[in-house]
């Protein structure tokens, strides 16, 4: 009889990295049917593209530098169907091809593969297709939720991401209630953004597009680039929020608000993380 | 577990065909080692003692069957290495000391009969080491939230029992209330010891969390309100925390005579016929396992005390000791055979860790050796509970690597051995006087 002999726990729970990759995957991938309604077959081509081009760059890397493969993780898929997400639908196919490249190459495995970004790949990627073609990048259109059905179907959107917020609610929500994303970033994100625009008078009709929801449960919730402590969470979150207003209101562009305020929050995580250690609940203070 | 599967399984308890042999271990607790008190060849009664400590912190130990002994000799042990065993072989009848039976003892007796009898907590220290404290203890917790022991101790036939325990308990220690501890899912538990409580001063607290015997401090905390120190025990706190098995086994001391010689063990995992068997004292797994329907496959994996945080075991033929409440056998499937990968600081460790630490931060620190950094981290704090484990996504083995690095962190505080050198030793022997340079007449050539 040959017993294997191994510290506890001798079970686990069965949630991998691949089940929260691939149930984001199939949010964003709804969220790309809708994207392909509004916006025809190219949205579609898009999309297909960028991904093929992260997955094969992925694959790429890690035969060069004889690592093992990890595409099945599903995280180049979910880098390549964002960045094409956050892409207008008139830019040629060619973008989010090396959109994709520069956002799993330079940004992911550049710093040493999956969880060691510095950046949401994503979001450091679209910046920089953002810089470098911007007449090719600039949406034609600014996205206004002006009654309810807008929730649904958004025809005004300027950006794939925002055809449907309401697809990207429920999806951020399930992904709560399974804890496959943590609760606090969305919440005080969410919180903040809300709060603070009405407070200091904007219409919330132009704050509140698929883009702020896809920020808030699928870019900010990005698990390398926010802090793990608790308070370090709602710290992020509201860091997040408030970064979101100041651009969106000095800009009156309130979706590269969302995108650039990531962006800026995933430079302060690690600062927000060293100085939120939690106090463990046997310490005493003499 | 209905009612008919523990009447089945007590039925084969009868007719016990699996207690041919016993192996004792001599040291069933977390302290010192007892003395042998027979020889080989002695013939020894069921209920006698056979093991004996002058330690304050000794656990004596009783012989579960009469036969006699045909060695002593290090054994396997369930939680550690060999160590020194009694082996007795039965001689077929069942007698027994006279046990004497108490039904209204007085404080003094608890005391004397719980240091005689040996009871231990699941966590290791005696059970009358933990009473026998200057600090006034005001409340007493009886823990039925550890699932392994709920499992196997809390049936409806040993219910009464368990109040009973409580019951001396709070007399030994003058306290004035006492609860107990019911995870809130376990309504059924709830109702069974609410119908057979009649004091108003004992109470039912639904918990959130599964309390391990190591969470005795959490659980405290928990309850009082009050920060514990990990080198302090809740007793510091004024509250003493039994088990079920721990209740149980005050009982059977006290009330019917009979010291801790019998435990009560739940079979389960791929084995034919799970449930619920009381066996004595250092029966070997394999028996236990035969007696319950063998095995079913190949078996992979033979934990004890629990699937989350138990122990596996090197080999079937370890004995049942006091504090083994469950024996899980698992096949090759059930295996958990996964490969580490990198963290992707999805903080769900974080989320679930009842004490409030980083254990994934822990962990790639104790993976990569930073230790200073761990205890920075505040690594002692943990309290083993492997639910940062159990939820990671990426495999890693953080209670394996936070164990590791306490290993590491106590042997860096142990003082080395002091060696002496060879010169030292022989000295130079070219002085008679001695040295002028104040240099120890051992130092070269003086």
């Amino acid at each position: 009889m040959k017993l294997t002999v191994s510290n506890p726990p001798h079970i686990k729970q069965g949630v991998t990295v691949a089940t929260i990759m691939w149930s984001k995957i199939v949010i964003l991938a709804v969220v790309s049917l809708m994207a392909t309604i509004v916006f025809g077959l190219s949205a579609l081509a898009m999309i297909v593209a960028s991904a093929i081009s992260a997955v094969l760059t992925e694959a790429g890397i890690q035969k060069l530098s004889k690592q093992e493969l990890t595409i099945k993780d599903g995280d180049a898929v979910s880098i390549g169907i964002l960045i094409a997400l956050l892409m207008p639908p008139t830019v040629p196919l060619w973008i989010p091809v090396i959109g994709s490249f520069f956002g799993v190459a330079l940004v992911k495995h550049a710093f040493g593969g999956i969880g060691a970004n510095l950046f949401n790949p994503a979001i450091a990627a679209w910046v920089f297709m953002n810089m470098s073609w911007a007449t090719l990048t600039i949406s034609g259109s600014i996205p206004h939720i002006g009654q309810y059905s807008d929730l649904v179907l958004e025809y005004g959107a300027g950006r794939l991401a925002e055809v449907s917020p309401i697809v990207l609610i429920i999806g951020g929500v399930y992904l709560i209630y399974k804890k496959y994303i943590d609760w606090r970033v969305p919440s005080s994100y969410l919180f903040t953004t809300i709060v603070l625009a009405l407070v200091i008078g904007e219409d919330l009709s132009y704050v509140i597009t698929g883009m702020l929801f896809l920020g808030v449960f699928i870019l900010a919730t990005e698990t390398a680039t926010s802090p793990i402590t608790k308070n370090g969470r709602f710290i992020y979150g509201l860091l997040c929020g408030v970064l979101t207003v100041i651009y969106g209101f000095f800009s009156f562009n309130y979706v590269a608000a969302v995108l650039y305020a990531i962006f800026l929050a995933n430079a302060v995580s690690p600062f927000i993380e060293k100085n939120t250690y939690p106090r463990p609940v046997d310490e005493v203070i003499a | 577990m209905t009612e008919k599967e523990i009447e089945n399984s007590s039925s084969t308890e009868q007719s016990k065909p699996y207690r041919k042999q016993v192996v004792i271990p001599l040291l069933q607790h977390r302290g010192a080692i007892c003395e042998p008190l027979i020889k080989v060849d002695d013939n020894v009664l069921k209920g006698q003692k056979i093991g004996e400590c002058d330690h304050d912190f000794g656990a004596k130990v009783h012989s579960s069957i009469s036969g006699h002994v045909i060695g002593i000799e290090e054994r396997p042990h369930p939680c550690c290495n060999k160590k020194p065993s009694i082996i007795i072989e039965s001689n077929g009848t069942d007698q027994t000391i006279n046990f004497i039976p108490q039904q209204n003892p007085s404080k003094e007796y608890i005391f004397d009969t719980l240091k005689d009898s040996g009871i231990i907590e699941l966590n290791g220290y005696p059970i009358f080491n933990i009473l026998n404290t200057q600090k006034t203890i005001d409340t007493i917790l009886v823990n039925l939230t550890y699932t392994s022991d709920a499992n196997s101790n809390c049936t409806p036939e040993n219910i009464p029992k368990l109040i009973s325990g409580m019951k001396l308990l709070m007399k030994a220690t003058d306290a004035a209330q006492g609860a107990f501890i019911i995870h809130r899912n376990n309504n059924q538990l709830a109702s069974a010891i609410r119908y057979g409580l009649k004091e108003d001063n004992i109470r039912i607290i639904k918990m959130k969390h599964n309390y391990t015997p190591l969470m005795s401090n959490l659980l405290a905390h928990d309850m009082t309100g009050m920060r514990i120190s990990n080198i302090d025990t809740p007793v510091d706190a004024g509250v003493m925390i039994s088990s079920a098995y721990g209740a149980l086994a005050v009982n059977d001391a006290i009330i019917e005579g009979i010291p801790p010689i019998e435990v009560n063990v739940a079979v389960s995992g791929a084995v034919g016929k799970p449930g619920i068997q009381k066996v004595g004292i250092g029966t070997s797994f394999k028996d236990i396992i035969q007696s319950s329907g063998g095995y079913v496959g190949e078996p992979a994996k033979i934990i004890m005390n629990g699937i989350l945080t138990g122990t596996a075991q090197v080999t079937d033929e370890v004995p049942v000791i006091k504090s083994t409440t469950e024996i899980t056998v698992q096949s090759i499937d059930e295996v958990v055979r996964t490969k580490p990968g990198p963290c992707i600081h999805c903080a769900r460790c974080v989320d679930v860790c009842p004490v409030n630490i980083l254990p994934a931060r822990i962990a790639s620190f104790s993976n990569i050796g930073r230790y200073d950094e761990c205890k920075k981290l505040n690594v002692y704090s943990c309290v083993e509970c492997g639910l940062c484990d159990y939820s990671c996504p990426s495999n890693i083995h953080i209670l394996q690597l936070i164990r590791f690095a306490r290993t590491a962190l106590l042997g860096s505080f142990k003082i080395p051995e002091e060696k002496e050198s060879p010169n030292l030793k022989l000295g130079c022997q070219s002085c008679l006087t001695p040295c002028y340079m104040g240099a120890s007449s051992s130092r070269g050539g003086k």
